[in-house]
């Protein structure tokens, strides 16, 4: 099956096609979702059996090449139409076409009577058929096109409800800065790529890494390269300085949050600085810079996150603080770690936007949770599946977020030190606080809703069933990677599965000293146990004692209004980039370079061309003889030359 | 001894004897039937795939002379070049045959059909030995009698003013033009005392500097050529013989005679003038004649007035007479390589220029059959009143303007290859301003189809056979596009001229 994995790229192409093309001759919804679902079903499937196919293998051979054709052929440049398979990118097609399989079911419910359901699902099998390559891919730019796809779909997905207002804008506002801010990183990911072919002549990750591991390459050439591409993964992975954008692409579908601005897309980022684990491995520098900015952004999110009242904008910064972690882990070398956090983030983060998805279905569109309060008699399916998705979130063991956000928190102890940890526990805490405020104020405590216009309803079976699915993976989705200090002598199923794909990274990286397993527990004990107060203290504030807030909130003025303007981020970005780059345009762009020398040249040379046609078309006399003196003419100026160049 | 030498030679001229039986067998059937001119088409038809198939045939045969005897070598060979050019010229016979059959215009000359079709025989026989002649002599009767026939065949409708006008001025131009090749090709023989190419071949490899006298025959030469490849300054005839002609002759001879035609004068500039040729396929040519020189400026002034003159035609059949001057032009620039890549790209040209332009040639026939119109303004909307042409119309004017993923970028990308590959980037990027030129007037037929009202509303509808035929056309120009393998492959299999 694995020589048949391109399947996995091709289906969601045909669902895209086939539901493209004709979606709005079919009409109906169930041929449409059966298809697009399929084509990620499917390719599922497929993953799945090449799983065991891979693990019917010694450890060390689970590596394959799957070429397709040649694409570009020029020169050095050989750029193949390949799909490379190993334990890194089977993991992520699991991920990929599980959840996205998943979402797509749900989104049958979700979507229903929606005009656009067709264009819904194309566009959604268009995405996975990206993303399928961006993962699968064997060389750089074969996962830049699906980069670009993604960047596509997660744009053609955001603006879905074109002729929605979003906040004080449109939807398609929100679409065009994803898709902008989204091009600073992918410029940074071309320099990268760019820099990586004149260094080693090739882009085909095989070559690239055995060359970057043997070749004696000064460190310089690495830190840019690394540099380079963490820009472009924090474009796309929404980190600090390019993380504006994910809060608004909230302004498509929910699927679509939970798919491409959840689970899948956003950890594009993470993936690719994974799979390049052995240029980020010599950049020790530029490792340090993703660490900090992974630190810095998991914190700052997650602060934001705490007074948030719009139920996907608390989801989305918890969205960009989780991304942070993954990148603290790679910054710290802990890679497999990163990834695990992936896989598990998937689970619980895919299932908190789409039972924030049901909330919202059954609440007719509202998504601001001071209106909410009480549904957990209305939804109890919803109920219980996001609650185990907010423990999850939390960390609370053994559900799976435990177990990957302890693995990070160990290795930002062992690897960053003391403060790294403490800043790691303190995200913890905050995260674990903003969730259960979005609990509580959701479901429990009093109604704040008007009965009279709401009526809130539990969603059809197609909506929860992927809950109740996701809830499961979502609380059993960690045992595969149980640490050595729980599982003995075993060790970590998950990270020793990684572990060919990261060894020659591993091995460039320094790790420090020797730790006992007491201190693993000792703070693995703290930080559930902080855990854990700070969801009694959300509780407490947010059900029993909602005043607690408001006095805090009045206390702190300067920094609570700070929080609930994010910072004024956007702000900043607008009076210092956004603006000035407007002026300019208009002013000296448009006004001067575009219509006075563009326009002015463009219109200057049609008139000397019309000039000459006139002229030329003067000598079509229609007179026979006049053609014939002219050839004569032409016969002697021909002579004259030869003469003079005797 | 004489007769034995023209016996021999029979096998390999089968083709030619196909032709001119095909002539006798026209001319035979007009007589014998003079009321039934339905079958004359067909006849003729069934003669150019009997010939095509004799000349397929050839293809496994060892090059070679014919008409060979003691000191006095061949008139014309056998070798691939000749044989891609004269499945080319069956080819398009061929569609032009076609062509004619759905021609309204014709339909008033009925009576004159066997006329028509035997002068049209007589030029395919004519270009048969254009492509294959190595003797001066046989160069000369070649062209006349193609030019003969075309003459006849533009003034073809009577009682059209244009079509007379233009049969008249052709002629008139025509006879000029060779009476001045003729007058250089005695000069090459009173100079070197040969008319053979491969003789004449010997005697100016020798030269180490230009010599006047030889230049002087080389330059009048060139005007019977220039006049057959439409090159300025000898294109004067083509916008109006090209206007006036039956569509279906215009066609002809923007492809069909054009190739001869540039197949002869590349024949006569590689054999005559050849001393060698390097490893990277450039062609040392003897120093006896600047042949670089003469052809880059002709090739410029060539592309460079049929562009410009073609910006504000507002008949859309004088504008494609302009346009095939500005592709000779293309092709010259290929020429003026000297060199195999060059030679390449106006065999692959050729083939991508000729289904494009006999395409919007058909298309303009069968609105001219419709609307009784080849005025620009009269095409307003018709893109919606006819979808179909109106869609290949448009594939067909982005092909010629050389736009991917038609064939005709295929053709321009082979052009500019051997360009920058010489490098000669100032022809480059002429080159690529021309076209740039060349993409608005053919726009503006598009914008006329497509964003002007039409003046009348109105439905078309085609028989099945002449969508078929359109289909025929523009289905390759989009694969040839993106599928052009066999079409170089083809390309560099027929390079090869006897001799080298």
């Amino acid at each position: 099956m694995i020589n048949w994995i391109y399947l996995t790229v091709a289906l969601p192409m045909i669902g895209f096609l086939i539901n493209g093309l004709l979606g709005s001759k079919i009409k109906n919804e169930k041929v449409i979702g059966i298809i697009g679902s399929s084509a990620v079903g499917i390719p599922f499937l497929i993953s799945v059996v090449a799983l065991f196919e891979l693990l019917a293998l010694p450890n060390d051979q689970r590596v394959f090449n799957v070429p397709l054709f040649t694409w570009l052929s020029s020169g050095w440049l050989n750029v193949s139409f390949a799909y490379r398979v190993d334990q890194l990118s089977i993991v992520m097609a699991l991920v990929v076409t599980g959840v996205g399989f998943i979402i797509h079911i749900y989104s049958i419910g979700y979507m229903h009577g929606d005009k656009g359901f067709w264009r819904f699902f194309a566009y959604l099998n268009l995405f996975i058929f990206a993303m399928m390559n961006l993962i699968l891919a064997d060389n750089f730019l074969l996962l830049f096109l699906g980069w670009e796809g993604v960047g596509l779909c997660s744009y053609l997905l955001i603006g879905f409800w074109y002729d929605r207002k979003f906040e004080k804008s449109t939807t398609s506002d929100a679409a065009k800065k994803a898709f902008i801010v989204n091009r600073i990183g992918d410029f940074g990911f071309l320099l990268g790529m760019f820099l990586i072919y004149i260094t080693f002549n090739s882009l085909n990750f095989a070559e690239v890494f055995s060359r970057a591991a043997a070749l004696s390459i000064p460190t310089y050439v690495f830190e840019f390269i690394a540099i380079f591409l963490f820009i472009g993964a924090t474009g796309k992975s929404a980190q600090i300085p390019l993380f504006v954008w994910l809060p608004d692409a909230m302004a498509g579908p929910t699927p679509v949050s939970a798919l491409i601005h959840a689970a899948t897309m956003v950890t594009a980022g993470v993936y690719m600085v994974a799979r390049c684990s052995i240029i980020f491995a010599l950049a020790p520098s530029a490792m340090a810079v993703v660490a900090v900015i992974g630190l810095l952004t998991a914190v700052f999110a997650a602060s934001i996150g705490l007074v948030q009242n719009d139920i996907k904008k608390v989801l989305a910064y918890s969205t960009v603080s989780q991304l942070g972690y993954m990148f603290l882990a790679l910054g710290l070398g802990a890679f497999s770690a990163a990834i695990f956090h992936v896989m598990t983030h998937a689970f619980f983060k895919a299932l908190l936007f789409l039972g924030a998805g049901s909330v919202i279905h059954g609440m007719h569109e509202e998504q601001d949770i001071s209106r909410y309060g009480g549904l957990k008699k209305y939804m109890p399916t919803t109920y219980i599946t996001f609650l185990l998705a907010s423990i999850a979130i939390a960390g609370i063991p053994p559900f799976s977020g435990f177990f990957s956000k302890d693995e990070i928190l160990w290795h930002a102890y062992i690897n960053g030190g003391l403060f790294v940890w403490i800043i790691g526990v303190f995200t913890a805490l905050l995260t674990a606080f903003y969730m259960f405020r979005l609990v509580s104020l959701t479901f429990e405590g009093k109604e704040r809703f008007d009965h009279h216009s709401v009526h809130p309803h539990e969603s059809p079976k197609v909506m929860t069933i992927p809950l109740i699915v996701l809830a499961i993976l979502s609380v059993i989705g960690g045992f595969i990677g149980i640490p050595e200090v729980f599982s003995g002598t075993g060790g970590n199923l998950f990270s020793s599965w990684l572990e060919p794909v990261f060894k020659t990274a591993n091995s460039k990286i320094h790790h420090f000293g020797l730790h006992s397993h007491f201190e693993e527990i000792l703070l693995m004990a703290l930080s559930v146990a902080g855990v854990v107060f700070s969801i009694w203290l959300a509780r407490h504030i947010y059900i029993k004692n909602t005043r607690i807030a408001d006095s805090v909130a009045a206390k702190f003025k300067g920094f609570y209004s700070l929080l609930r303007n994010k910072y004024f981020i956007d702000e900043l970005y607008d009076s210092t980039v956004v603006n000035p780059i407007k002026k300019v345009s208009e002013n000296l762009l448009y006004r001067i370079n575009d219509v006075k020398i563009i326009d002015g040249a463009v219109n200057g040379t049609a008139a000397l061309v019309d000039k000459l046609s006139a002229l030329i078309r003067k000598f079509q006399t229609g007179a026979v003889q006049f053609y014939a003196v002219i050839m004569v003419f032409g016969i002697v100026v021909a002579l004259f030359w030869i003469l003079l160049s005797l | 001894m004489v007769i034995n030498t023209i016996f021999n030679s029979f096998h390999l001229i089968g083709p030619e004897i196909a032709v001119a039986l095909l002539l006798l067998a026209v001319v035979i059937f007009d007589l014998a039937f003079p009321k039934n001119k339905k079958f004359l088409p067909w006849l003729t038809i069934t003669g150019i795939i009997v010939a095509g198939f004799l000349t397929v045939k050839q293809y496994s045969l060892e090059s070679g002379f014919v008409f060979e005897s003691g000191n006095t070598q061949g008139l014309i060979v056998i070798d691939n070049f000749a044989f891609f050019f004269k499945l080319l010229i069956l080819g398009v016979s061929l569609l032009i045959i076609l062509f004619s059959v759905s021609s309204e215009e014709l339909k008033n000359c009925y009576d004159r059909a066997g006329e028509y079709y035997t002068l049209i025989t007589g030029m395919i026989l004519g270009m048969f030995f254009m492509v294959s002649t190595v003797d001066l002599i046989t160069l000369y009767i070649s062209i006349e009698l193609v030019s003969f026939s075309s003459y006849v065949l533009a003034g073809f409708i009577k009682k059209s003013k244009r079509s007379s006008e233009a049969g008249l001025k052709y002629i008139i131009y025509g006879a000029v033009a060779s009476g001045i090749m003729l007058f250089g090709i005695s000069l090459v023989f009173g100079y070197t005392g040969t008319t053979n190419f491969y003789q004449i071949n010997h005697i100016v490899v020798h030269s180490l500097s230009p010599d006047f006298l030889l230049s002087l025959a080389f330059i009048l030469i060139f005007v019977g050529f220039g006049y057959k490849i439409s090159a300025v300054p000898f294109h004067f005839w083509t916008p109006d013989v090209y206007e006036g002609a039956p569509t279906t002759i215009t066609a002809y001879l923007s492809v069909a005679s054009k190739a001869a035609g540039f197949a002869l004068l590349i024949r006569f500039v590689k054999i005559i003038f050849f001393t060698g040729i390097d490893e990277n396929g450039y062609w040392i040519l003897s120093k006896a004649f600047n042949w670089s020189y003469l052809l880059i400026i002709i090739s410029v002034l060539t592309m460079t007035v049929g562009n410009f003159a073609a910006l504000w035609q507002n008949n859309v059949k004088r504008m494609l007479a302009y346009s095939s001057i500005a592709h000779a032009g293309y092709m010259l620039a290929a020429l003026t390589m000297l060199s195999e890549q060059g030679l390449l790209a106006i065999v692959v040209y050729f083939v991508v220029y000729g289904l494009t332009n006999l395409g919007a040639f058909y298309i303009v026939l069968l609105i001219h059959n419709k609307t009784g119109s080849e005025e620009i303004d009269d095409y307003d909307g018709l893109g919606y009143q006819m979808p179909l042409m109106g869609v290949a119309m448009t594939i067909l004017l982005v092909s010629l303007t050389g736009l991917p993923p038609t064939a005709g970028f295929i053709g321009k990308l082979y052009v500019f290859i051997s360009i920058l590959d010489a490098p000669h980037y100032t022809l480059a990027v002429i080159v690529a301003l021309n076209s740039v030129v060349s993409l608005y007037y053919y726009v503006r037929i598009i914008k006329h189809l497509y964003l002007n009202n039409p003046k009348v509303e109105r439905e078309f509808t085609f028989p099945v056979t002449q969508t078929i035929l359109v289909l025929v056309l523009t289905i390759p120009v989009i694969i040839l596009g993106l599928y052009f393998g066999p079409l170089l492959e083809m390309g560099k299999v027929s390079l090869r001229m006897f001799g080298f």
